[in-house]
């Protein structure tokens, strides 16, 4: 498995757990985006994943990173994020 | 406490501010705006404005809300505050109100996850000036007119409308700054949205009768939220939520000393407000309030359940409505009905004895389960469902709604991909589970620990 794919299989079970969503990591679709049409997700999630995030990579997510990098579009992009600025 | 008597409003008219133009009305990137420039700023938007009836705020800055507000206000323009920027909602507001100006931001930006969002095009795009200017007119309002309609529930397709009128507006703002003692030009960081009547009054509203000063954001994720206090001049107050004082505390934030943490939109569990208190040093207070009537009472939450009315509110019972009480708000033509069942204990003080029961709450929106029910059993294909609410629904910001049908050829994703399109993100159920019949008894009804107990058979819990 490369990294980009070992990194979002990690944060699809970090959402799954974080939100108990009733679904396998496996099911997030990597490309549909986040919110809305896509897994359904609001700004009450955008909260909880932000504190999982800041657990378990040590890097808070701020309003200006969705601004620049779109980092919700998608489980591919908030991962790409990650794994950007993750402290450990 | 003594308060003073009832608060009377004067006939009439009232000025947009009373505050003296040198003051510091907001902060916004690093700057202080005064009460002058923001005059200027107001007068400069107002002759931009074409002439309808009604203005859509659509601003996610806050200033640039404020503005808004304050240019259609003194153009004679009813403002509609929508928190809900969905294509579908806007399509809705521009049906309902064809005589529409629709406001946003020069420079769109995303809030909470959501998007990246641009406006409508048409939209006059608001900003403060981009060289400051030193004052403008001051113009009186009169005090019967509607200010502002806000609006409440996506779950019954169409949401209701909410009319303020000025005199509403100015009474609620003057009340929470005496409930407060917002008194020293308090530094006011918000959370809330400046389109939730909650953050409207008091970030938008405040700042114009009460002197003290609102912050411009974003402010949404916790480190945000400490950054804009950090920026803020103490004495600081914090407007925020249950659901952000459990992220904040969450993220062990380090924060500024802050004089006092107001929470609204959902009841604040006591072990988490007493939390907050230790951790930061401060005082935990709670709004009770509704879309319909505004903030009407307060309380310390780790002081007991009782609440305590402000000077422009009285409760009585409601006629004809079983456990029903009305709010009567000064500035507010018809007493509003009560959401929640409530015992009084006079003096202006009361208890929450609970929602009534078809009522349910999430992220500071309201929906009644009869209407949720009705738009699933309205699916084509689709025999029998319902809403379950959660038992921590009141105790735990984070729960969502969960549903049970009966479909037979339907998917799970087909029925939520349906609900989708008719009710408010927040109220989509967090799991969608089809079973063969609902465990209704004789009379029809749905116990509580029969849909439990079919929950965890399907899902295969223990």
């Amino acid at each position: 498995m490369s990294s980009a794919l070992a990194i979002e299989s990690e944060v699809a079970a970090l959402i799954v757990e974080a939100l108990h969503l009733e679904m396998r990591p496996e099911e997030i679709d990597p490309d549909a985006p986040l919110f809305g049409a896509g897994l359904g997700l609001d700004s009450i999630d955008a909260l909880e994943i932000a504190l999982a995030i800041s657990r378990r990579y040590g890097f808070q997510l701020r309003s200006d990173d969705e601004r620049n990098g779109q980092i919700f579009a998608s489980l591919r992009n908030l991962s790409a994020h990650i794994d950007k600025n993750r402290q450990h | 406490m003594t308060e003073p008597p009832p608060l009377r409003l004067r006939i009439g008219s009232l000025p947009l501010t009373n505050r003296p133009e040198a003051d510091v009305l907001f902060r916004r990137r690093g700057e202080a705006i005064t009460v002058g420039r923001f005059l200027a700023d107001v007068a400069a938007l107002a002759a931009r404005l074409p002439a309808r009836s009604h203005a859509l705020n659509l601003c996610a800055d806050r200033y640039n809300a404020l503005l808004a507000f304050a240019a259609a206000l003194s153009r004679d323009q009813v403002v509609l505050l929508s928190s809900d920027r969905s294509d579908r909602r806007l399509a809705e507001i521009a049906a309902a109100y064809p005589d529409l100006t629709v406001m946003a931001d020069a420079e769109t930006e995303a809030v909470g996850g959501e998007a990246r969002w641009e406006p409508p095009p048409g939209a006059i795009r608001v900003a403060p000036l981009a060289v400051p200017g030193r004052g403008g007119p001051n113009p009186a309002i009169p005090s019967d007119r509607v200010a502002v309609i806000g609006f409440t529930s996506g779950s019954t397709g169409r949401p209701a409308a909410h009319p303020k009128s000025w005199a509403a507006l100015v009474a609620a703002a003057v009340a929470a700054g005496e409930r407060f003692a917002l008194r020293d030009g308090t530094d006011m960081v918000a959370t809330v949205p400046p389109q939730h009547m909650y953050g409207f009054e008091t970030t938008i509203m405040l700042p114009l009768h009460v002197p003290t000063t609102s912050h411009a954001g974003p402010c949404f994720y916790p480190v945000e939220v400490a950054e804009a206090l950090q920026a803020a001049a103490a004495p600081r107050v914090l407007v925020t939520t249950p659901l952000q004082l459990r992220a904040l505390l969450g993220a062990a934030q380090a924060m500024p000393s802050v004089a006092a943490v107001i929470s609204a939109t959902a009841p604040l569990d006591p072990a988490l407000a007493a939390a907050v208190e230790a951790a930061w040093n401060t005082r935990v207070l709670e709004i009770y309030g509704a879309t319909e009537m505004g903030s009407i009472a307060s309380r310390r939450t780790v002081e007991g359940e009782s609440w305590t009315l402000y000077r422009s509110v009285a409760l009585r019972p409601a006629e004809g409505v079983p456990d029903g009480t009305e709010a009567v708000v000064a500035g507010m033509a018809a007493p509003v009905p009560l959401a929640d069942a409530v015992a009084l204990e006079g003096e202006g003080r009361f208890r929450l004895l609970g929602r009534r029961t078809d009522i349910v709450k999430l992220g500071g929106k309201r929906a009644s389960l009869a209407s949720l029910n009705r738009i699933l059993l309205g699916i084509p294909g689709v025999a029998d469902g319902v809403f379950a609410v959660p038992d921590d629904l009141d105790r735990n910001p984070a729960a969502r709604l969960a549903v049970f049908a009966v479909a037979p050829g339907l998917a799970a994703e087909t029925i939520l991909a349906a609900l989708r399109r008719e009710i408010e993100p927040v109220f989509l159920p967090r799991s969608v589970t089809l079973v063969p019949c609902l465990p209704r008894d004789a009379v029809g009804k749905l116990p509580r620990a029969a849909l439990d107990g079919l929950r965890r058979q399907v899902v295969g819990l223990a």
